[in-house]
């Protein structure tokens, strides 16, 4: 039975893991409670947040989610003094993320690329990094289940599918979503040097309703949120969960993770925005909070039984932090290419992710941006002082014949890439989490001898009459590796179900543990680990 | 449902944009939008109102909406100590060229404060914001003329154009006619 006080699964967080372990856990006769530390709030409202934003700040998904004093995240107007994340490091591990009903899944693109095999064993076959305590051919299933669970559309040509290497047992729910004008040409270009311009898989229904939800019209907004809920975002299944009978506290900010004398997990604890303690109890719990806020959470949490932090005898919590360190092109061609027609991300060069020189640097995966123009060459056009017919022809000039190339490439597992506690506190009091980070010379050469070189060809062979590079490596909000995964508990936080090695009754899935970053965006491994997670719970609770 | 000012014969019509986004959360969210919570109007007496719109015209040879010129007008006057002088300065200058579109009369405004006013109207116009910064003063968002510039072939974002994979279709040279707005 759940009460607001107790139920068999306590789940801490609302995003997209959270909300797919729930739903399996309900499925099998099991009471969950989620708590979740910010607000509840209609898509209408975010929709309007964002539309009423200036013209000049648009591309700040910040401006559309703002945050709560109790439970506060990133917000592109914070001073690095009074930021909530505090950051040190030769690179900055700038994030965002959203702390609401729903989780940051909101203003996801919906790009779904799965891990390759090679992906997952780094160090058997480049030496470097760690391998996975699982294989491809174990994830594979998660996989095909994440696909349907979403609704991934993909292609079904073998041919462009990925990843090329390991099995794919089962076809995507819904066919590829088709190519605007530009992405055509950008794959024509890049088939011209040799590349495959490949459909992205993506959380977003092409051409048919799924799930209850409508197909994707092209709104050209999936980031920062989709208007019509075409985009699979969690909160999409909140009022599902509900009618299957979870209770969902929100504005409830979880600050300690209590253990007892057997060292299992007995309860959470969790502020209201009055500021108010609450305790929890269940029979096991899931954090779910995403890969900066478990480990937060987790040392946050430290008893006499745990002195460095809840599940944390390896000392790893924490440790890891990783993402996608991108480095943007922005190109002025001669010829058109119209971004903004159809989805903001509908394709990427994802072979380039792949090779042998990965012994030696970084791979890449290069993308061309979809995102309508408008917003970043308006300004550019009118302080040229244009007027009248020359202005009208300056900014559509601008806005076709611009365009953003991205490389987006993968990081090693660092411990010295650190989550810690800051001295600095929040409204609540709380320690805000410290990074330090750098990105390292496995990423660095990587941009020195290969990504960027490719991406000047692509450039060129675009037709390009100027290249701007951005001066730095800007994150990807792939928040990966603090709760990392491994078979030995020594140097490991979590086993291959996402248990704590340390508590059984502890679960924490998603991208914190993630053993190796690739180069696609995380969201379908984390939600196939999740689902996996949720197997192994449902198993443990009828043991239970 | 996001309702465009005018056509091009003059008549009040929905967007296209309007009517395929339909749905009742949109419904409601572009209500909303239409409001402009951002702004709250004061009092601009009816005179200053029409002279700003006057040298709009003036300045963008575009259907301009009168809602959004009231916001952004609304604006300048808590900018401008002497925005009806400024407005009927450069009135003067247009009109002493017979000017029928800006490109008759602009290099005639001196450079300075009326030119730099000048510049302002028309980037609030065309950006649909006071400026670029963050705090920025929103007038509107989907009639910023921005998007006009390339209606016939860009989403503005949030509101989409086409429709289920409907977006397939050969690209538009840049010797494509502007559309007309």
């Amino acid at each position: 039975m759940v009460t607001k006080n107790s139920a068999d699964v306590v789940i801490v967080g609302t995003g997209v893991v959270g909300v797919v372990i729930a739903e399996q856990l309900l499925d099998a006769g099991h009471s969950v409670l989620m708590i979740e530390a910010g607000p509840r709030v209609t898509r209408a409202e975010v929709v309007e947040n964002w539309r009423n934003a200036p013209l000049g700040v648009k591309g700040d998904t910040s401006v559309a989610y703002p945050s709560r004093p109790w439970a506060p995240h990133p917000m592109g107007n914070e001073k690095p003094e009074d930021a909530y994340l505090q950051l040190s490091g030769p690179d900055s591990y700038a994030q965002t993320f959203i702390r609401y009903a729903g989780g940051s899944t909101w203003h996801w693109a919906g790009t779904s690329w799965r891990l390759t095999p090679e992906d997952m064993r780094l160090k058997s076959l480049y030496g470097v990094g760690r391998d996975w305590a699982i294989d491809y051919d174990t994830l594979e299933s998660y996989y095909v289940r994440t696909e349907n669970k979403l609704g991934i559309c993909g292609p079904s040509d073998r041919g462009l599918q990925w990843p090329q290497t390991g099995a794919r047992s089962a076809p995507y729910p819904m066919p590829a979503l088709p190519f605007s004008p530009g992405e055509t040409r950008f794959t024509e270009i890049a088939k011209s040097l040799g590349y495959n311009n490949i459909p992205v898989a993506q959380a977003r229904n092409s051409g048919m309703p799924y799930d209850g939800r409508p197909a994707c019209c092209g709104n050209n907004n999936c980031v920062p949120v989709c208007p019509v809920a075409a985009k699979y975002d969690a909160e999409t299944a909140l009022h599902r969960l509900e009618k299957k009978g979870a209770t969902l506290l929100v504005d409830s900010v979880v600050y300690k993770v209590e253990t007892n004398a057997q060292n299992k997990i007995e309860a959470v604890s969790y502020y209201d925005q009055h500021k108010e303690s609450h305790r929890i109890t269940g029979k096991l719990f899931v954090l779910a909070c995403n890969g900066l806020e478990n480990p937060k959470l987790l040392l946050m949490s430290k008893d006499d039984r745990n002195p460095n932090g809840v599940a944390n005898s390896s000392d790893q919590v924490g440790r890891n932090m990783m993402d996608h360190p991108q480095l943007t092109l922005t190109v002025t061609t001669k010829e058109p290419f119209w971004s903004g027609v159809g989805p903001v991300v509908n394709s990427g060069i994802m072979e380039t992710s792949q090779g042998s020189f990965r012994s030696e640097h970084a791979g890449a995966y290069f993308r061309y941006n979809n995102f309508a123009r408008n917003r970043f060459v308006t300004f550019a056009a009118l302080k040229k002082g244009l007027v009248g017919k020359a202005l009208d022809e300056e900014i559509r000039r601008m806005t076709a014949c611009t365009a953003d190339v991205v490389a987006a490439h993968e990081v090693l597992p660092d411990p010295n890439n650190r989550l810690t506690l800051s001295d600095k506190t929040d409204w609540l009091g709380l320690p805000k989490p410290h990074i330090h980070y750098d990105v390292g010379e496995y990423t660095r050469r990587s941009a020195e001898v290969y990504s960027l070189p490719i991406g000047k060809r692509i450039a060129e062979a675009m037709g390009a009459t100027d290249v701007k590079i951005s001066p730095k490596f800007n994150q990807s909000k792939h928040i990966m590796g603090g709760t990392i995964m491994g078979n030995e508990a020594s140097n490991s936080v979590v086993d291959v179900d996402c248990r704590s090695h340390d508590h059984e009754n502890l679960f924490i899935p998603g991208g914190g543990a993630m053993a190796s970053t690739a180069c696609g965006n995380s969201t379908i491994t984390m939600v196939a680990l999740a689902i996996k997670s949720a197997d192994a719970i449902v198993e443990q609770m009828r043991g239970a | 449902m996001t309702r465009q000012p005018k056509d091009l014969n003059g008549t009040l019509m929905m967007s296209r944009r309007g009517i395929l986004l339909g749905g009742a959360t949109l419904f409601a969210g572009s209500i909303a939008a239409s409001l402009c919570p951002t702004l709250a109007l004061a009092a601009v007496d009816a005179g200053t109102q029409g002279q700003f719109m006057k040298l709009s015209n003036l300045l963008i040879q575009h259907q301009l909406n009168p809602a959004v010129g009231a916001r952004i007008v609304d604006m300048a006057s808590g900018e401008y100590k002497n925005l009806a002088q400024m407005l009927d300065a450069i009135i003067a200058i247009a009109e002493k060229k017979n000017a029928a579109q800006v490109e008759d009369f602009f290099a005639d405004i001196p450079d300075g404060e009326l030119k730099d006013f000048a510049h302002w109207v028309i980037s609030a116009w065309y950006s649909g914001c006071s400026s670029e910064k963050r705090n920025a003063a929103v007038f509107t968002y989907e009639e910023a003329l921005t998007f006009r510039t390339t209606s016939d072939v860009v989403t503005i974002p949030s509101y989409g154009l086409s429709g289920p994979n409907l977006w397939t279709r050969p690209n538009v040279p840049l010797s494509a006619p502007m559309p007309r707005f």
